[in-house]
């Protein structure tokens, strides 16, 4: 039954969209209820209780790590003051005060347009630093192979900046539309054509395989 | 500018250079700024959860328009919170099902109506040398690029003989297309440092500015 | 062009050959880092203005929504994270730049559960102030919903399903722009922002089943990847990166932040060129010294 009941379930959840694929939505209504649209939100708001799972998981974490004073355990607790001064001023109504609540001008959307956000910026900014000193260290012509990686890397970074675009125009006019035409919209295109195919045919097997209860991974042991 | 708007920026430019402290040399600075990002991101999840999804796509509508149903979804949602315990974890099997069921049934056909049928149609393209060279050897580099990745990609059989010469090619044309990946990947990289920069130069320093 | 400014760009390139030198003597890779901060923080300082070749994807886009009749209605997504800001938010203002100008109705709506809706709110109102454009009459932020292939797939029969309300509470029945606004049909042109997997989703449960145009602006790691769209007719027209967002800044004649940045871009790619050629000649004379040592 543990693992019979999850299988029907994904089946006709499943097998719903399938339906609606084919049939018009308006045909499948009992009332208010209009089948394709209604489990749709349905699965709407059972993945945002997904999302908890992850938070719950955090708190449960560094408040272990702050219980038994581990290593950093200062770090853990500014986590946990920082997840709770998000949460709960959020969940407050903000009929109470104009601080709560998630609108504009609430300590929420605050902590988010003045902290979470600008320092989410900057941690992918630094990744700046990180690619030029890889390129410096390890971008070798190892090999045939490395050296067509590394010809068009280094045409394409030149097309696609102005000061670029004007060295190339002045070896000949047309070289940055070559690269447009050839490079971009050619091999590249291609290339990305067949990874979309695979890679698409492999998801609509999966999808078989889950729907008819013969993949089963996502129940866990 | 108001002592208000002052301090935010001084506040948003104490964190960012905090992060950026760590280019030099890992600090308290830098361990700090990180913790209270990851703290605050995982609580603007409860926010945005409790309002989008549990206030206005459950409780509203089961007040408001008689939608009574919603309190099957919610129990689901509810049910995926047994994975933290070890007896009762197989019951979050149910709401996961569903979900990927719904999900599965939706890409069953989405991709291949959606993909594969729309990208094979345009590789079918005319070969015939009297369309123009130009026109003509795109087409080609273009019908070859997508059959010799997917020949590269096919790896039932071993890459030997025609096979392992088509494989071959489709490297060559893999490389290049990583090429350009990395490329663009550089100017992706470069573009969001060039906004912290611009944060840092054009506000912070322009409120240092301000005060003299 | 000024003399000073020439000799001050000519004393920045030396500075970063000096420190790539130094990179290459010690091993250290902070003079990388120190090379990449200069050639940053000196163009954002002093700008050079350079001409901007404008791509074709960008002018396909600009041209969709261009001949869209005016007041028609525009599904505007803000699917990114704030920590590409940088490259999406000039896309989404060049947007709503262009649809305001057009009196277009438009429907925002984000995928992405970590700031979507606070940014979308922030840049929308932000530009609406600017044209006077009344929300509720002529946009309308809709919000986040999770599990986004739901939502896309939802969104196609009954947005209010979807979307009992807007990003705010308020039901959708007493939004007046959302009366006559029901699923995708209702809606001329989708313009989608992302820096994430969901446009191939757009692409495959939206355009392929609703037969609706959706164009896009995404980062550039993502853009490579699109052009199998945009060859194929399923994408009209898209933005790449900081140069397409510079690109449309130029054509709606709003030059911004990705405009500037381009002095800056190109600095560095040159930077990281040259550090990437200089490493190969040392690499291979290292490998013909070894060679000739084996030899011997």
């Amino acid at each position: 039954m543990k693992t019979t009941v999850p299988i029907i379930i994904a089946f006709l959840s499943g097998f719903v969209m399938i339906l609606a694929f084919f049939v018009s939505p308006e045909s499948v209504t009992f009332g208010n209820f209009e089948l394709e649209p209604e489990v749709l939100s349905w699965v709407t708001i059972v993945g945002g209780f997904t999302l908890l799972l992850g938070v719950v998981s955090i708190v449960r974490v560094n408040y272990n790590a702050v219980k038994r004073r581990n290593d950093g355990w200062v770090y853990k607790l500014a986590t946990l003051i920082s997840v709770f001064a998000m949460a709960i001023p959020a969940v407050i109504p903000n009929g109470l005060s104009p601080l709560f609540g998630t609108g504009p001008g609430s300590i929420y959307d605050w902590l988010f347009n003045y902290l979470d956000a600008p320092m989410m910026s900057t941690m992918f900014a630094m990744l700046a630093f990180y690619i030029a000193s890889a390129a410096f260290r390890a971008f070798r012509t190892r090999n045939t192979e490395a050296t067509l990686l590394l010809v068009t890397a280094v045409l394409v970074m030149l097309w696609r900046i102005p000061m670029g675009e004007i060295m190339l125009k002045s070896i000949h006019e047309s070289i940055p539309g070559l690269i447009n035409t050839y490079i971009m919209n050619g091999a590249n295109m291609a290339v990305q054509r067949g990874i979309i195919i695979g890679a698409a045919l492999g998801a609509a097997a999966m999808s078989l395989r889950i729907m008819l209860g013969i993949e089963r991974t996502y129940m866990g042991k | 500018m108001n002592l208000v708007d002052f301090l935010q920026i001084w506040i948003i430019a104490f964190f960012t250079l905090s992060l950026f402290s760590f280019l030099y040399k890992d600090n308290p600075f830098y361990k700090i700024a990180e913790h209270i990002f990851a703290g605050l991101s995982a609580g603007y999840y409860v926010g945005l959860i409790w309002h989008s999804v549990i206030i206005q796509q459950m409780i509203d509508p089961m007040l408001n328009n008689d939608k009574w149903w919603l309190v099957f979804p919610g129990l689901l949602g509810v049910l995926m919170f047994s994975r933290f315990s070890k007896r009762f974890s197989w019951i979050s099997r149910m709401s996961l099902a569903f979900v990927m069921g719904n999900t599965a049934g939706i890409f069953l056909l989405s991709e291949l109506h959606g993909k594969v049928l729309p990208q094979i149609q345009s590789t079918m393209m005319s070969l015939n040398p009297g369309q123009g060279f130009a026109d003509f050897l795109l087409a080609l580099v273009i019908v070859v690029g997508v059959l010799s990745t997917l020949i590269y990609f096919y790896f039932s059989k071993e890459h030997k003989g025609a096979l392992g010469k088509a494989a071959k090619v489709g490297i060559w044309m893999i490389m290049i297309s990583f090429g350009a990946h990395f490329g663009y990947t550089v100017m992706a990289r470069i573009s969001l440092l060039i906004g912290r920069v611009q944060f840092l130069i054009d506000d912070w320093c322009g409120s240092i500015i301000q005060l003299f | 062009m000024n003399l000073w400014l020439i000799l001050a760009y000519v004393l920045l390139i030396a500075a970063g050959i000096f420190l790539l030198y130094k990179a290459f003597k010690s091993g250290d890779r902070r003079f990388i880092y120190l090379a990449v901060a200069f050639y940053v923080i000196f163009p954002v300082l002093i700008t050079l203005h350079l001409p901007i070749e404008i791509s074709p994807e960008v002018r396909q886009l600009y041209k969709a929504v261009e001949s869209l009749p005016d007041s028609a209605t525009v599904l505007l997504t803000f699917d990114y994270y704030p920590s590409t800001l940088a490259e999406t938010e000039p896309m989404s203002r060049g947007a709503l730049h262009h649809l305001f100008r057009k009196h277009c109705r438009i429907v925002t709506m984000t995928t992405v559960p970590l700031g979507g809706p606070s940014i979308a709110e922030r840049v929308t109102r932000n530009l609406a102030e600017e044209y006077g454009k009344v929300y509720g009459i002529d946009f309308v932020n809709l919000g986040y919903k999770a599990n986004y292939v739901a939502v896309l797939k939802g969104m196609g029969s009954s947005i209010e399903t979807i979307y009992p309300t807007d990003n705010s509470g308020t039901p959708l029945s007493d939004i007046p722009i959302m009366k006559d606004i029901k699923s995708y049909s209702d809606m001329d042109f989708i313009y989608v922002v992302s820096d994430n997997g969901i446009v191939d989703y757009w692409m495959s449960i939206v355009n392929a089943q609703y037969d609706i145009r959706v164009g896009t602006g995404v980062t550039a790691v993502m853009a490579p990847r699109f052009y199998a769209y945009l060859q194929a007719g399923q994408m009209t027209g898209m933005l790449g990166g900081m140069k397409g967002a510079a690109d449309y800044e130029m054509l709606v004649n709003q030059p911004g932040t990705a405009t500037k940045g381009m002095t800056a871009q190109s600095l560095v790619h040159l930077f990281i060129i040259l550090s990437v050629i200089a490493g190969n000649v040392v690499f291979i004379i290292e490998k013909k010294r070894k060679r000739q040592g084996a030899k011997v």
